[in-house]
């Protein structure tokens, strides 16, 4: 009778690390790649995952080309090399206000616009399906989804579903958030991106140069959190350390993101332009 | 008020008959009248005022050709279920090519006889003629009373039948009918040349088309599939389910026909012919040539899934049709043993099925203008297969730039805002843009995009685009739409982009 029992146990305990450990069919997250930034990649063990779900949000909808930006870099830097294709799943709500991107200002941010494939769905449901296609596709170097506020559809499940997809065919999935609210979700890191004034231009000292941008890294599944300030370099197709050259013409006082510790606080005038007079 | 197309079936003998009238020779006459109606003694080509003196309460509606127009177009769709080549011939009729067609329904007699029991169930009254010729049948159709001519008869069956069997206009026909040509078969007995003289060419050419001594064209109205695969339900279906379980068999049914050829699908639809006489056509797009009923199939369900709701299945389905419109040569040789298959998850299998669900209109990708104004530089079109037109090469983008002069975001459409500039040339100091102000810091520009007078003509404006950043780093890309006291007094200043 006892040796029934144990083998019994013996089985479960076996079948418990089976469903556990990673199967054929199902693989693990690969090692990040590398972010060319020490304190950024001890930071992220390693470097970003490419065979995730991340999400760079926005407070507003005047940062959303800043944010853009920030999710294109992850998808040239960290999306799959040998595949060629971006896909930027458009939600309804989201090209209200947001505008498109400008193929000849993405060739000047590094990325060929020939690359870009865009779905613009009519519900939210046609784009979270659309999302989920894509993502389940290896075929493509990278998902853009993006997504105005935190539509009650796309849930903790939905992410859930976007990352363990991602995992399987081993393309970036970015859900590019505008004017929305921190939420949990499944995603392996959370960036908020925010503006900051740009770097000196070398050609010409009035006119606006280098773009830099101030990243909250909100979320991180495998390590501590932080804030950095990140510059896109669009000819080596990679970020850069933007802190090295902080000199501007114009400081202004910022109110640093809270970096370990359980909540920020409350930013000010966080929905100001959503709604439009007219 | 609006009836079915079998209002005709519930006949209301106790309510005044129903004529629908027109304008014919400056009179309103009665052109059609529910069959009861002849009991009280009207007729067609009654002017109205006589049947109103006979029934006074006679309910009248002015005919509507363009709804005449559409049912016999509903009713020509429907008829593909017995041949792919159907014809709308003027009005009130259709011309069918039926050439091998006739013993799918066992014979001539059966198939004729399926037409007249399905059309009269929908509420119809119909003439048919089967004939060698097109202009035969419509002949003994209209002035005849045999339904089936046989092979090599038409010429001496059409020959008692008057000439206006022959499609000529009314005037010719009074014109010959003065000379004492009666019936077809008067014209066909005398020698050409001096009828050729009198009447013209077109007499004998539709003599010749009747007879089948000159060729006649009849021009589908729907293009014709290479290639069709069909299954008819003896209990129509209704379930979405039964229909997606046909489609991979009908599909399978294909395949082996375009291995022989050497071909894949690009465009295929399925048409869903309902009983009461609707039909559904669902059309899918693949982007590169498929042979594969799997995926074929796959599409339809995605095609449906977007349908839902809206396939109104009435009484059910009793043919499904799968017509292939479009197949290219297949290219794709032979899988490598070790990699992986195409199994439905590459780039090409996404975009079909992108475009099956949400329509191919809304997966896209750039396409570009030789053109400096940013709106026009570039459009989104839909993902083409590998034989579309894309000349993206000749257009030359700029080249990765650490400071951008095009915005990474552009605006759907310019935005007004409120600046305030130093005339003429100066970028604005502040402006408010979507109700909130803001300060600039530091500015470039201006950089003159000059209108397309060619386009849009001499009084258009030209713009100076300004790249500027404000106080907090937003930087946007806005201009000045004209220049001031040459072009315009007081310019407008908009917002074009936003810089990442």
């Amino acid at each position: 009778m006892a040796a029934i029992a144990h083998k019994r146990i013996a089985d479960a305990t076996k079948s418990l690390a089976q469903s556990l450990s990673p199967g054929p069919g199902q693989t693990a997250c690969q090692p990040g790649a590398s972010f060319g930034i020490p304190a950024l990649d001890q930071h992220l063990s390693g470097g970003m995952w490419s065979n995730a779900l991340h999400e760079v949000r926005c407070s507003l909808a005047r940062d959303f080309a800043c944010a853009a930006g920030f999710a294109l870099g992850l998808a040239a830097q960290f999306g799959k090399q040998d595949a060629k294709r971006i896909l930027w799943v458009i939600d309804p709500a989201a090209s209200v206000d947001s505008g498109l991107p400008f193929p000849d200002g993405l060739s000047e941010h590094g990325i060929d616009p020939k690359r870009m494939i865009f779905v613009r769905p009519i519900t939210l449901q046609d784009a979270l399906w659309s999302a989920d296609q894509a993502a389940k596709c290896s075929d493509l170097s990278a998902v853009v989804f993006q997504v105005k506020g935190n539509p009650k559809p796309f849930d903790m499940t939905a992410t859930r579903r976007l990352m363990l997809r991602a995992r399987e065919s081993g393309v970036l999935v970015c859900v590019l958030r505008q004017s929305g609210a921190e939420e949990a979700s499944a995603a392996a890191t959370r960036w908020h991106v925010e503006i900051m004034p740009s770097g000196d231009d070398a050609d010409f000292e009035h006119g606006p140069g280098q773009a830099r941008h101030a990243q909250t890294l909100e979320r991180n599944r495998h390590g501590r959190t932080g804030q950095w300030t990140l510059v896109w370099n669009p000819e080596s197709r990679a970020f850069e350390d933007g802190t090295s050259n902080l000199e501007t013409t114009h400081r202004v006082h910022r109110i640093h993101a809270s970096a370990h510790r359980p909540d920020r606080p409350v930013e000010m005038g966080q929905v100001v332009d959503l709604e439009r007079a007219s | 008020m609006k009836w079915g197309k079998s209002w005709i079936l519930n006949a209301r003998p106790d309510t005044p008959p129903i004529v629908v009238t027109d304008m014919e020779n400056n009179a309103v006459r009665v052109v059609a009248h529910e069959t009861h109606a002849a009991r009280s003694g009207i007729f067609n080509g009654q002017s109205l005022s006589d049947a109103r003196a006979l029934v006074p309460d006679l309910e009248c509606h002015s005919r509507d050709r363009a709804a005449e127009r559409k049912l016999l177009g509903s009713l020509a769709a429907w008829c593909e279920r017995y041949t792919p080549l159907v014809a709308l011939d003027g009005d009130d009729s259709l011309l069918m090519d039926v050439t091998g067609c006739t013993h799918l329904f066992g014979g001539e007699a059966s198939f004729i006889a399926d037409i007249e029991t399905r059309l009269a169930a929908q509420g119809f009254t119909i003439r048919t003629c089967l004939a060698d010729t097109a202009g035969a049948a419509w002949a003994m159709a209209r002035y005849g009373t045999e339904r089936i001519i046989a092979c090599d008869q038409h010429e001496d069956a059409i020959s008692p039948l008057p000439l206006a069997g022959l499609r000529l206009d009314a005037a010719l026909v009074k014109s010959l009918g003065r000379v004492g040509f009666k019936t077809i078969g008067c014209i066909a007995e005398i020698p050409r040349a001096p009828l050729t003289a009198r009447f013209g060419t077109y007499l004998l050419d539709r003599l010749d088309q009747a007879s089948g001594r000159q060729d006649e064209i009849i021009s589908p109205l729907m293009p014709v599939a290479e290639l069709a695969s069909e299954k008819r339900f003896a209990d129509p279906i209704v379930h979405e389910d039964d229909i997606k379980r046909c489609i991979g068999p009908l599909a399978g049914n294909i395949i082996a026909l375009l291995e022989r050829r050497d071909l894949g699908v690009r465009t295929c639809e399925l048409k869903l012919f309902r009983v009461d006489g609707e039909v559904q056509s669902l059309s899918v797009h693949a982007s590169n040539p498929l042979r594969d009923a799997e995926r074929i199939a796959a599409l339809f369900h995605e095609r449906l899934a977007r349908l839902h709701t809206d396939l109104d299945a009435g009484f059910g389905f009793d043919i499904v049709r799968l017509n292939i419109l479009q197949a290219d040569p297949f290219n794709g040789g032979q899988h490598d043993l070790v990699e992986r298959q195409d199994a439905g998850d590459g780039y090409d299998a996404l975009i079909d099925r992108l475009g099956a669900r949400l329509g191919r209109d809304r997966v896209l990708q750039f396409s570009f203008t030789d053109t400096h104004i940013p709106e026009r530089r570039f459009a989104l079109v839909p993902v083409c297969g590998r034989d579309g037109k894309t000349d993206p090469e000749q257009i030359v983008l700029p080249g990765p730039a650490r400071t951008p002069t095009r915005p990474l975001v552009l605006l759907e459409r310019p935005e007004p805002i409120d600046a305030i500039a130093q005339v003429p040339d100066s970028p604005p100091s502040r402006f408010r843009w979507r109700k909130v102000l803001y300060e600039i810091a530091r500015s470039e520009g201006p950089e003159r995009i000059a209108c397309e007078w060619w386009r849009d003509g001499r009084t258009s404006l030209s713009r100076d685009y300004f790249r500027v950043e404000d106080t907090q780093g937003y930087r946007f890309w806005l201009f000045r739409y004209g220049l001031y006291d040459r072009e315009t007094a007081r310019p407008d200043w908009y917002m074009h982009g936003l810089f990442s």
